[in-house]
C-alpha cells in the first residue's frame, strides 16, 4: 500500500499532464502537491525500517512470478527520501508554474505550451523510474528501470532545440545507453554464475537470493561480472573515465531536471553499484572491489580538481563539482564501514547542497542572460537572495563549516586514515585543496564588483523574498542540521545501511 | 536431448549472428546495415528456439516471438524509412578505416576469448562454446559506436551490441527470467525511439547526420 502511495502520485501526474492538452498551469500544480504525497510515503518507509521491519509487496500471476518484486530496506529507504525530496522541489520549481518567462538568451517565451506538457510528462515518468529502480527487489527490474531513466530525461534535455542542447541530449543518450548495457553484460553474468551453480529460479536475481548465495559464487566470473557493473553503472554515476557526459548534459538541460540529475539519479546509480557490491565483497572478500573503486576515485578526483580550475562556465562548474564528489564517495565507499557511514551521509548532504545549486544557478543565468563567470559580476548586489544563498552553497560544497559536508568529508578523512591509507589520503586532500582554491576565486569573481548594464536582463529587477526563494530555505536548513547534529532516526537509517552493505 | 548436436549447433548459430555483425565494419552503406541487422536478428530468433527445443524451456519460445516481431520487424522498418528519409547515407570516413577496423574485430574476438575463458571453464552446459562468440558481438557492436560517425551507425552499433547481450544470456542461462527479458526489449524499443527522435533533430539542426560536426560544447 505505501509502495502504490510512493509510486502512483508521479505517475498519476505523468497521466494527466499527457492528457490535458494544450498545456495549463494547474497540471503543474497538480503534479507538484502529488509529489508530496510521495515524500510522505517514503517518510512512511522510514519510520518502518527504522524499527527494524523490511516491508515488501508483490503478487503472483499465472506464469509471472512477481512475488515481493519491490522491496524496501534501509537503504532503499533512505535514497527514497533523497529522491521524493528533490522531486518535491524541482517540481514545484518547475517551468509552467507561475508566469512565463522569457528565456534568459533570445528574449522570446522560454517554452511553448507543447515544450510544457512535453517536460511535465516526462519528468514525473523520470521520477517514477528513479523511484523503481530504489524499490526494486530484482537486480535485472532494477537495470530495466535505471536504463529507463535514461529514455526519459533524454526526451526533456534538449526542450529547447538548439545545437548546444542536441548535442549534448545525444552525447548522453548513446553513452549512457552503451554505459547501461555494459551494466546488462554484468547482470547476466551474475545470473549466469548462480545458474551454473544452482540450476535455473525464478528468484535468483532478488537481491537478498543473490547475497545469501554470493559466498558460493565462482570468484573469477564475479571478478569479469563486477568489472561489467561497475563501468556500467559507473558510467550513469559519472564516475571518471565514464563521466564525459556529465558537464555536457547539466550545462544544457532546463534546471529542475539537471538538480534531479545531479542529485537522485546520481544518487541511484550509485545505489545500483552499491547493491552489487555488497554481492561481489560477498563472493571476493573485500579487496578487489574497494581497489577498483580507490583507483576511479581518486581518478574522478583528479580530472574534477583540474576541470573546475580550467571552469569558465559556472554550470559546466558544478558538473565538474558532482565528479568531485562522486570520487569522494568512490574512495569512501572503498574504506570499510567507517568511510561507506561517511560516504551515505555525503550522499545525503550532497544532495541537500548541489539541488540548491542548480536551482540558484538558474535564477543566475535568467538573470544574466550567460552562463559564463567573466560575465556574472555583482551578484550580491542584483540579487541579494539568490546570491547570499549561493554563496552558502558553494562554501558547503569545498567542505567549510556549518554545512554538513564538513562533517562527512571530516569523517571520511579519519576512515581513510585509521585504514592506514595515508598517502592515498594525503593525495585526496591536495586535490580537495585545489578545488577549495579556484572555488573560492570563481565564488569572488561572481559575487562582487559592478555588472554592467547591458549584460543584465531589464525584466528582472532587484530580486525580493518570494515563495521560491523560501522553498530553497529548506535545503539549507537540512545542510546546516546535518553540519551541527545527526538526528537519531537517520543514524539508525545510515548505521542499518552500513551494516546490510558490509555483511561480511 | 542430443547434446553433441546441442553444442554444434549452439557454436554454428553463434558465429553466424557474430560473423552478420561483422559485416558492419565492412559494409558502408546504411542500407546494408539494416539488411546485417535484420538477418543478425533472425539468427538470433532461431538460436532462441534452437535453445528452447534442446534445452526444454518453452518460454524461449516467447521471448522469441518477442525478438521477432520487435527486431526482425520493426525496428528494421524504422530504420529504412529513416533511410529513405535522409538518403542512403555511406560510412565514407570512419574514425577508424575497414582494413584497420576488421584486424581489430579480430583482435576483439581473441580478446573475447579471454575475457569469457572463466565463463566457459565454470559452465557445463552444451552451449557454452558460443559464450566467447557473443562477447566478441558485443565488443564489436561497442567498437562500432564509438568509431563510426553517422548517428545512424551508432544506433545499429547499439543494436548489434543489445543483440550479443541477449545472445550471451540465452547461451548462458537458457534465458533470463520472462519479467526482465521483457522489460528489456521495452527497454530497447523505447531507447531506439528516443534515439530515433534525435537523429531527426541532429538532421535538421546539422544538416547532417554526422556526430564528428558536434563540437560545440567545451570548457
Amino acid at each position: 500500500m505505501t509502495f502504490f502511495l510512493l509510486i502512483f502520485p508521479p505517475l498519476l501526474a505523468a497521466l494527466i499532464a499527457t492528457l490535458v492538452r494544450p498545456y495549463r498551469a494547474f497540471v503543474g500544480w497538480i503534479g507538484a502537491w502529488l509529489s508530496l504525497i510521495s515524500l510522505g510515503a517514503s517518510l512512511v518507509f522510514v519510520s518502518q525500517v527504522v524499527n527494524g521491519q523490511i516491508p515488501t509487496w508483490g503478487f503472483k500471476l499465472e506464469y509471472l512470478n512477481l512475488e515481493d518484486v519491490l522491496r524496501a530496506d534501509s537503504l532503499s529507504a533512505l535514497l527514497m527520501v533523497c529522491v521524493t525530496g528533490v522531486a518535491s522541489l524541482a517540481l514545484f520549481l518547475s517551468p509552467g508554474l507561475g508566469r512565463q518567462v522569457t528565456n534568459p538568451h533570445w528574449g522570446e517565451l522560454a517554452y511553448g505550451s507543447n515544450q510544457l506538457r512535453r517536460y511535465h510528462v516526462f519528468i514525473n515518468l523520470f521520477i517514477v523510474a528513479m523511484l523503481m529502480a530504489i524499490s526494486a527487489n530484482n537486480v535485472g527490474v532494477m537495470w530495466i528501470m535505471v536504463e529507463a531513466t535514461t529514455v526519459f530525461s533524454a526526451f526533456i534535455i534538449p526542450l529547447k532545440l538548439n545545437k548546444a542542447s542536441i548535442e549534448a541530449s545525444w552525447k548522453y543518450i548513446i553513452i549512457c545507453s552503451v554505459g547501461i548495457a555494459l551494466a546488462f553484460v554484468g547482470t547476466v553474468l551474475g545470473y549466469f554464475d548462480f545458474v551454473s551453480l544452482s540450476g535455473r529460479a525464478e528468484n535468483a536475481l532478488n537481491w537478498p537470493v543473490l547475497l545469501a548465495t554470493a559466498p558460493v559464487l565462482h570468484p573469477e566470473v564475479m571478478r569479469l561480472a563486477f568489472v561489467f557493473l561497475l563501468i556500467g553503472y559507473g558510467t550513469k554515476a559519472g564516475i571518471a573515465p565514464m563521466h564525459t557526459w556529465k558537464p555536457d548534459a547539466y550545462g544544457e538541460s532546463p534546471a529542475p531536471l539537471t538538480a534531479l540529475m545531479a542529485s537522485s539519479l546520481f544518487a541511484v546509480a550509485m545505489y545500483a553499484l552499491l547493491r552489487w557490491k555488497a554481492v561481489a565483497d560477498a563472493t571476493l572478500g573485500s579487496g578487489y572491489t574497494d581497489n577498483l573503486f580507490m583507483a576511479l576515485g581518486l581518478l574522478s578526483l583528479l580530472i574534477a580538481a583540474f576541470s573546475v580550475v580550467l571552469a569558465t562556465d559556472y554550470k559546466r562548474m558544478f558538473a565538474y563539482s558532482s565528479i568531485e564528489h562522486t570520487g569522494l564517495m568512490c574512495l569512501g565507499f572503498a574504506l570499510g564501514p567507517l568511510g561507506t557511514f561517511a560516504a551515505l551521509l555525503h550522499l545525503v548532504n550532497h544532495t541537500a547542497a548541489k539541488s540548491l545549486m542548480f536551482f540558484l544557478v538558474d535564477n543566475i543565468e535568467h538573470k544574466y542572460r550567460s552562463p559564463l563567470i567573466a560575465k556574472t559580476r555583482g551578484l550580491l548586489k542584483t540579487m541579494p537572495w539568490t546570491g547570499a544563498l549561493f554563496a552558502f552553497g558553494l562554501m558547503t560544497l569545498i567542505g567549510l563549516p556549518p554545512g554538513g559536508i564538513f562533517i562527512t568529508e571530516f569523517a571520511l578523512f579519519r576512515a581513510g586514515f585509521a585504514l592506514d591509507h595515508p598517502w592515498l589520503m594525503g593525495v585526496a586532500l591536495a586535490l580537495l585543496a585545489v578545488v577549495f582554491v579556484s572555488f573560492i576565486n570563481h565564488l569572488n569573481k561572481m559575487l562582487y564588483g559592478t555588472p554592467s548594464a547591458e549584460e543584465i536582463n531589464p525584466e528582472r529587477p532587484t530580486e525580493r523574498f518570494s515563495w521560491r526563494i523560501a522553498l530553497l530555505l529548506i535545503n539549507v536548513a537540512v545542510l546546516v542540521t546535518l553540519g551541527l547534529t545527526l538526528p537519531s532516526p537517520l543514524a539508525t537509517l545510515i548505521n542499518q545501511s552500513v551494516a546490510i552493505l558490509s555483511k561480511p | 536431448m542430443n547434446e553433441p548436436l546441442f553444442s554444434q549447433l549452439s557454436t554454428l548459430g553463434s558465429s553466424v549472428i557474430l560473423l552478420f555483425g561483422i559485416t558492419l565494419l565492412w559494409r558502408k552503406s546504411l542500407h546494408a546495415y539494416t539488411d546485417a541487422f535484420q538477418w543478425q536478428s533472425a539468427a538470433l530468433t532461431v538460436m532462441f528456439v534452437i535453445i528452447g527445443y534442446f534445452g526444454n524451456d518453452p518460454e524461449l519460445y516467447v521471448v522469441a516471438v518477442f525478438l521477432f516481431v520487435l527486431k526482425v520487424l520493426i525496428l528494421p522498418r524504422y530504420l529504412e524509412r529513416m533511410e529513405k528519409r535522409f538518403g542512403d547515407q555511406r560510412e565514407s570516413q570512419p574514425y577508424v578505416n575497414i582494413v584497420t577496423s576488421l584486424m581489430l574485430s579480430g583482435l576483439l574476438v581473441l580478446l573475447a576469448y579471454v575475457v569469457a575463458r572463466p565463463l566457459v571453464l565454470v559452465s557445463d552446459l552444451p552451449t557454452r562454446g558460443g559464450l566467447p562468440l557473443a562477447m566478441g558481438l558485443i565488443f564489436v557492436g561497442l567498437f562500432v559506436v564509438i568509431t563510426r560517425k553517422k548517428a545512424l551507425t551508432q544506433i545499429v552499433g547499439f543494436l548489434v551490441m543489445e543483440n550479443g547481450i541477449a545472445l550471451l544470456a540465452a547461451l548462458g542461462t537458457f534465458g533470463i527470467p520472462l519479467i526482465v527479458e521483457l522489460g528489456v526489449f521495452l527497454d530497447v524499443l523505447m531507447g531506439f525511439l528516443v534515439m530515433q527522435v534525435f537523429v531527426y533533430h541532429i538532421h535538421s539542426t546539422f544538416e547532417s547526420i554526422d556526430v564528428d560536426q558536434m563540437n560545440e560544447l567545451k570548457h
